[in-house]
């Protein structure tokens, strides 16, 4: 293994781990908002973990742009990493404004059966997985379940946030944890435009061709299904 | 691509028995850099010679196909070889100024074609220096020797003296290969100027120069014109996989 390859496997490595991490900060966070509130200790020291392999990313790019100036596909992945880190690190802090939203919703056991808000956060959960898979193995298949994943959970989420909104009306002692509840899944579909954004920095990084900002249907990948 | 300077038509070149350059066709527009790269033994320095015929001063050469340069094929038998190197010009990878002064390189072309007015000489010698960007450089020492030049003035007094005889299409092989960083970017910029008024073909191992320095880049190995593109794309999603191995370094 030549020396640069050395240096794209070092990045390879902190784009799993960064991935890994982001994915059990969303399962906190949907574990905070479906079930009991949790001990914050963790979370918060996983978060600062996917603060410092961002930062470590953003290094080894650096680098990796001064001193090997690649070209082609290393490029494609090496500007595609940097794009997913800042993704990534943006997943984990949603996480965490998700499991401190949960905390203030008093009803939730209520308000979680009676909006079927469990699909909602079970797909979520999905597509986080589906887009640290996708990061080793830049599979086409997931890249288009991800964009589809993706429109499900906006429309799911806009749904429940009009019955909430509705229920809120109707019964104002629930204004606190509605609100708090329409901010967490806000959150949680900003966590899965996140998850589609990496997959379409991964198509960018296999076909050298930029999709974001585009209608998907437009794309040959929604046909793969 | 519109305006082609060179087309090239199922051109192959052979060293005695041994086919060194295998069926190449290509375009080469006017006004443009194009690079050719390759590793070496690709045919890609056999290639740029066939351009201006310098093969020919190898006997056991033979060359099949054609090298259409405006539309005439410079191996047609009533091509006149002197006129073609006149039109085209080459500068080589070891600068190799004549053990004269830095104004007798300039004129010694126009010269040797006839021309004897020192004034017109004067001229030619002042805008060649200029459009090689070494005038400010020389004009108070053209009486020196150009052996005592650095090897990066050497070389751009070589372009300047090949531009002296008015081509239409430079030649450079690997020009700044033994140059440092400072002069190299000086050549490289020169490249990007004189492209304006000429066609320009560049031979360089240096994969970085081909990107900075040229329009088109063409990809030679074992003796095949493998794919040829727009550098930016070549560069960037090449489409052929050898064309990608080699320009990520993992040829072989």
């Amino acid at each position: 293994m030549t020396h640069f390859e050395m240096e794209l496997e070092k990045l390879k490595d902190v784009i799993k781990k960064i991935g890994n991490l982001a994915v059990s900060q969303v399962g906190e966070s949907v574990k905070a908002l479906l079930f009991e509130p949790i001990e914050g200790k963790e979370v918060k020291k996983t978060e600062m973990k996917i603060d410092k392999l961002d930062v470590k990313i953003d290094e080894i790019c650096q680098s990796i742009f001064a001193l090997q100036q690649p070209v082609a596909s290393d490029l494609r992945f090496i500007m595609a990493s940097l794009q997913i880190s800042n993704e990534i690190e943006r997943i984990g802090d949603l996480a965490v404004s998700v499991i401190k939203r949960a905390k203030n919703i008093k009803e939730k056991h209520d308000l979680i059966s009676k909006f079927e808000i469990v699909d909602l956060a079970k797909e979520v959960e999905l597509i986080t997985a589906k887009a640290n898979e996708c990061l080793s193995t830049q599979d086409e298949k997931t890249i288009s379940e991800i964009l589809t994943l993706k429109k499900s959970i906006k429309s799911k989420g806009d749904i429940i946030i009009e019955h909430i909104i509705e229920e809120m009306k109707a019964h104002s002692k629930v204004v606190v944890s509605g609100t708090n509840l329409v901010i967490a899944l806000k959150h949680l579909e900003r966590i899965s435009d996140h998850c589609s954004n990496i997959a379409e920095y991964v198509y960018f990084m296999v076909n050298a061709k930029i999709i974001k900002h585009e209608k998907h249907e437009d794309l040959n990948i929604d046909k793969l299904e | 691509m519109r305006d082609i300077k060179i087309q090239v038509n199922d051109l192959s070149l052979y060293y005695g028995e041994k086919k060194a350059l295998n069926n190449i066709s290509m375009q080469i527009p006017a006004n443009k850099v194009t690079a050719l790269i390759g590793p070496s033994g690709c045919g890609k320095s056999t290639f740029l010679r066939c351009i201006n015929r310098m093969n020919d001063l190898i006997p056991s050469v033979k060359i099949t196909g054609e090298m259409l340069v405006e539309g005439v094929d410079i191996y047609d038998k009533n091509v006149d070889v002197v006129n073609i190197r006149k039109k085209i010009g080459m500068v080589f990878q070891k600068s190799n100024p004549f053990p004269k002064s830095i104004y007798e390189n300039v004129a010694y072309g126009p010269r040797i074609n006839g021309l004897k007015d020192k004034t017109q000489l004067d001229e030619i010698v002042e805008t060649s220096l200029r459009q090689a960007a070494i005038w400010d450089e020389f004009k108070d020492r053209l009486d020196d020797s150009a052996l005592g030049l650095s090897g990066g003035q050497q070389q751009r007094l070589c372009i300047a003296r090949t531009l002296a005889v008015s081509p239409d299409i430079i030649l450079m092989d690997e020009p700044a290969s033994a140059l440092d960083p400072i002069s190299t970017s000086k050549i490289e910029e020169l490249v990007h100027e004189l492209k304006e008024q000429y066609t320009i073909i560049i031979v360089t191992h240096n994969m970085q120069q081909a990107a900075r320095t040229s329009d088109h880049t063409a990809f030679f190995y074992m003796g095949e014109l493998i794919e040829m593109g727009k550098t930016n794309a070549i560069f960037t999603k090449p489409e052929k996989k050898q064309t990608e191995d080699y320009i990520t370094g993992r040829f072989g």
